[in-house]
Formats: structure tokens, sequence, C-alpha cells
């Protein structure tokens, strides 16, 4: 595979209210399989990511996404935010995730069955189908995670980006959610980001690490 | 009792009311803004008491304040990441505020008492004709924005963060809907009042919300759900001469408390069902 350029950054400073994230970086990477963007907690991953994904800006220098900035591509991006929050528990997964497809546009919701057949589509990828009836305040962590993720993967995305998958799962719910994301990247051919803090689970599938650490951003295949 | 002209000015007025209140309650209650609700429809009748005062009809003052307090609200920052915002503070003293210029404007408006309780408990049975018209311009304005809005303001509401990366206009969302809502309070409390407006518009989607039943039947439930409420409400005073918005409110305390039974049953035959079946 070749491998492109699909991230980088020039000389970008940023910052999440009073702490800075990124000092001056510059960078450029591939993001084919899965990276991981590791750092300690409140270095700036999430911050990153949101800055990636043009919801934070950077207060100097400029991102670029397979040299678009990054509101230029959203279509092409998933994002599955680090906690799916607790909005709207009482409503069936299946319609949060029905109504991310084509969430953005205005006027009623027409298409009916194209919206159905794509959320069908997602929630099988991530095995998510015989539980979507339930309403999301009655589904378990791990089960949560797989919805985020089906809503990530709507509009088939070539760029997947995640915060925090893996957070409170155990290690067989872990593996599952990792070889998932194997699967996606290497038939889907979607270039995964990720946040983890279990590097060790992950050692083996991903194929670089972006380190955050003290304003500077490092990576190693 | 269908034979007197108020009477179905009254029904039909509870018709159009009950199809603004479905809808845009169910999103209200989705976005857990039943304070907003109450405090719009509170708000509305310092607008009431103030148009009386300068001589304009009730209803309009009412759409006007309510609209420029829904706009104020709904203008409150987003918190960051898209978190659920405690929009609470600033709604109460919006609230504060316009309940005393409220009072200021019955003080200076004459007969203030007799006004005060016609617009804070609602005078069902006096709906004329031209209200009836301004209640159904309020109905086609209030629905063609929630489909206008629908698909961003769901999205938004299920998952914000998400729906702000993929570019969807969140604030505008917002502020259109605190728009659509200020108005649909104005015409709820037409009907049960300042006082109970926010009734309609809380119990019969809290209890869809409760059945956890999707958008689409939910809206469908609560719209019906508020029928069912404000015709029975009606029929119920009829019959009994105390006032509508006495059923309405009880009412909705009822149909809420109903579900939650219904739904603690249908958990309770579920269980034991499987584990007959696993015997
Ligand atoms: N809205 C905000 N206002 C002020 N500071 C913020 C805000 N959001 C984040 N921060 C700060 O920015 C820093 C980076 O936060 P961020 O959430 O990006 O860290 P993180 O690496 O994702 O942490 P974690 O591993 O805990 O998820 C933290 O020090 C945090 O305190
Ligand atoms: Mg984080």
């Amino acid at each position: 595979m070749h491998l492109r350029t699909d991230l980088r950054l020039e000389n970008v400073t940023l910052s999440a209210g009073s702490s800075v994230v990124l000092k001056g970086v510059s960078l450029q990477t591939s993001l084919a399989g899965i990276t991981l963007l590791s750092g300690r907690n409140g270095t700036g991953k999430t911050t990153l990511l949101r800055a990636l994904l043009g919801l934070d800006k950077p207060s100097h220098g400029s991102i670029f996404l397979r040299n678009a900035v990054p509101e230029d591509i959203r279509k092409d991006v998933g994002y599955m935010p680090q906690s799916i929050g607790d909005a709207a528990l009482a409503i069936p997964a299946f319609s949060h995730v029905l109504n991310a497809v084509g969430g953005a546009c205005w006027g009623l919701p027409f298409h009916w069955r194209a919206r159905r057949r794509e959320a069908e589509r997602v929630l099988k990828l991530t095995g998510a189908r015989v539980f979507a009836h339930r309403p999301l305040g009655a589904l378990s962590g791990g089960e949560r995670q797989r919805i985020g993720l089906a809503q990530a993967l709507i509009g088939a995305p070539e760029l997947l980006f995640l915060d925090e998958p893996l957070a409170g799962l155990d290690h067989g719910a872990q593996n599952e959610i990792i070889s998932l994301l194997c699967e996606l990247s290497r038939n889907l051919g979607i270039g995964v980001l990720m946040t983890s803090h279990e590097t060790s689970s992950l050692k083996d599938v991903v194929s670089r690490t972006l380190l955050l650490e003290g304003g500077h951003l490092r990576a190693r295949i | 009792m269908l034979e007197f002209e108020f009477m179905r000015h009254a029904f039909a007025g509870c018709a159009l009311v009950s199809v603004i209140a479905g809808p845009v309650g169910w999103f209200l209650m989705l976005r857990r803004q039943a304070f907003a609700a109450h405090a719009l429809s509170h708000i509305g009748f310092s607008g009431a008491a103030g148009a009386v005062w300068l001589g304009f009809p009730p209803l309009a003052g009412m759409i006007a304040f309510s609209l420029a307090a829904g706009l104020a609200i709904g203008s409150e920052h987003e918190a960051d990441r898209g978190a659920p915002v405690q929009r609470d503070g600033t709604i109460g003293l919006v609230l504060a505020a316009s309940l005393g210029l409220g009072t200021w404007f019955l003080h200076m408006a004459n007969g203030a008492s007799s006004l005060a309780t016609t617009l804070l408990f609602g005078d069902v049975l006096g709906i004329g004709r031209n209200t009836l018209f301004s209640l159904l311009a309020v109905a086609i304005v209030c629905l063609s924005g929630l489909g206008v809005l629908c698909r961003p303001l769901l999205f938004s509401s299920l998952a914000p963060q998400v729906a702000q990366a993929k570019g969807v206009p969140v604030k505008i969302a917002a502020l259109g809907f605190m728009a659509v809502c200020a108005l649909a309070c104005s015409a709820c409390a037409e009907v049960a009042g300042a006082l109970l407006a926010f009734s309609l518009m809380i119990g019969p989607p809290a209890t869809a919300l409760r059945l956890n039943l999707g958008p689409l039947a939910g809206v469908t439930v609560s719209t019906l759900l508020a029928l069912f409420l404000s015709w029975g409400g009606l029929i119920l005073s009829w019959e009994t001469d105390a006032p509508v918005p006495l059923w309405i409110g009880l009412g909705a305390a009822l149909l809420y408390g109903g579900a939650g039974l219904w739904v603690r049953f249908r958990n309770l035959s579920v269980r034991t069902t499987s584990s007959i079946r696993a015997q």
C-alpha cells in the first residue's frame, strides 16, 4: 500500500483553556491502518482530535487532512467522542443511529428506506444489531461504544477518529472492539486514529503511535 | 355540549394547541428543557399584561415577550464540547426579570386582578373566532419551523458532539427551536393559562419518552395524548363545572404515572416469561 500524507501539521499551536496542548508542532504522517494517539490524562488528546475535526481552532499554524482543511473533509471523517454523552437515554439506540444518517440536512427526513438501510449496515458492521432496539440507557458501556462506533461509520468515512473507544471495557470486550477495528481498516481501508491508555492490548495491531507529551507530538512507527 | 358555539370553539382551540404542544414538547423534553417551557409560558403572562395595558391583544404581547425571552435563553453559550448546558440559571433570571415587569404592567393596567386571573388560568371557553385564526397561524408557523429544523435538532439533541463534527449548525438549530417554543408556549397559554400552559407541553411528551418510543412514534403519541388531555379536560369540566386546567394538570401527572406503571409491568412480564422459558 502506498503511504500518503494523511495528516500534516504546520507549526501548530493549540490550547484548551489555559493549558497548552501543542507548542509549534510540525508533523507529517500517514494514518493508514491503526494509529494510536497516546499521552497521559490531560495532555490534550481529546483537544487534538477536536482540532483535527475543525471543532477547536489552533491559535497558530495550520492543520491539513489529506491536503484539505478539516472543515472541508467532514464527510470523509467519522468521529466517536470520548463520552457519547447522557443525552436522550430513553430513546432506542436504533434511533440514535438512524437520525445521525443525513442528520445535518434541513427539512423533513425523506428517503426512509435508504436511511434505514444505512443504519442497518453500520449496526451490522459493529455487531450492534441485536440490542439496537433497546433504549440507549438500557445498554452496557461496551454496547454503547458499539452504538457510538456505528454512528461514526455512517456515510462510509475514510478516516475514523475514535476517542477512548476501549475505556471501561473488560479484556474480552476490548479485544472484540480491537479486532473489529482491525477488520474495518483491513477490509474497508479505513484509517483509524484512536486514543487509548490500553497500550499493551494494542501493541500488536497499531501501525504507529503518536505520543503527545508536554506540548510536543512525536511519531513512532 | 357541541350545540354551543363557545364549546365548538373551545374544542377547535384545544385541537390546534395539542397539535402544537405534542411535537414541540417532545423535542423540549428530549433536550431536557422542561424548565424553559415553564419559564416561557410565565414570561408570556408578563407580555400579555403589558399588551393589555398598552391596548394590544394579549396574544400579541405574549408572543412578543416570550419570543424575546426565548432568543435570550437560546443564545446563551453552548457548554464546551457539547456537554448539556446548565441553562437553569439564565432561564431563572430571565423569568424573574420578566415577572417583575409583569407585575408592574398589571399595576399600570386597570382592573388588574380579574385580568391577571384570566391570563394566569386561561379562558378556553372564551375563545373567539379571531383567536382561533391566530392559533391556526401559530400552529402553521410552529410546525413548519419544526419541520425545517427537525433533522439538525434531533441529531444535535441525540449526539451533540458527533453532530458538531459533521458540521451541523448546532447553535442555529437551538436558537430556532427556542423561537418555536416561545410561539408554542404562547399558544398553549391561550387555552390552559400561563400557569398551566406547560402541562400540555410536558405531560404527554414525558409520557411518550417514558414509554421509550423513537422520534416518530414519540411525536405521534404525544400529540394524541395532548389531544386526549385537552378534550378530556373540556368534557370533564363541562360535566363537573371545575376549571379545565384542573383536569389537564391532573391528567398529565396521571398519564405519566400510568406510563411508569405500565413500563414496570412490561419489564416484569418479560422477566417472568424469560425465566419460565429458562426452566
Ligand atoms: N473547556 C476547557 N476549558 C479549560 N481547560 C480545558 C477545557 N477542556 C480541556 N481543558 C484542559 O485542557 C487539557 C487537555 O484536555 P483534554 O481533554 O484534551 O485531555 P486528554 O488528553 O483527552 O485527557 P484524558 O486522557 O483524560 O481524556 C486538560 O489539562 C484540561 O484540563
Ligand atoms: Mg480525552
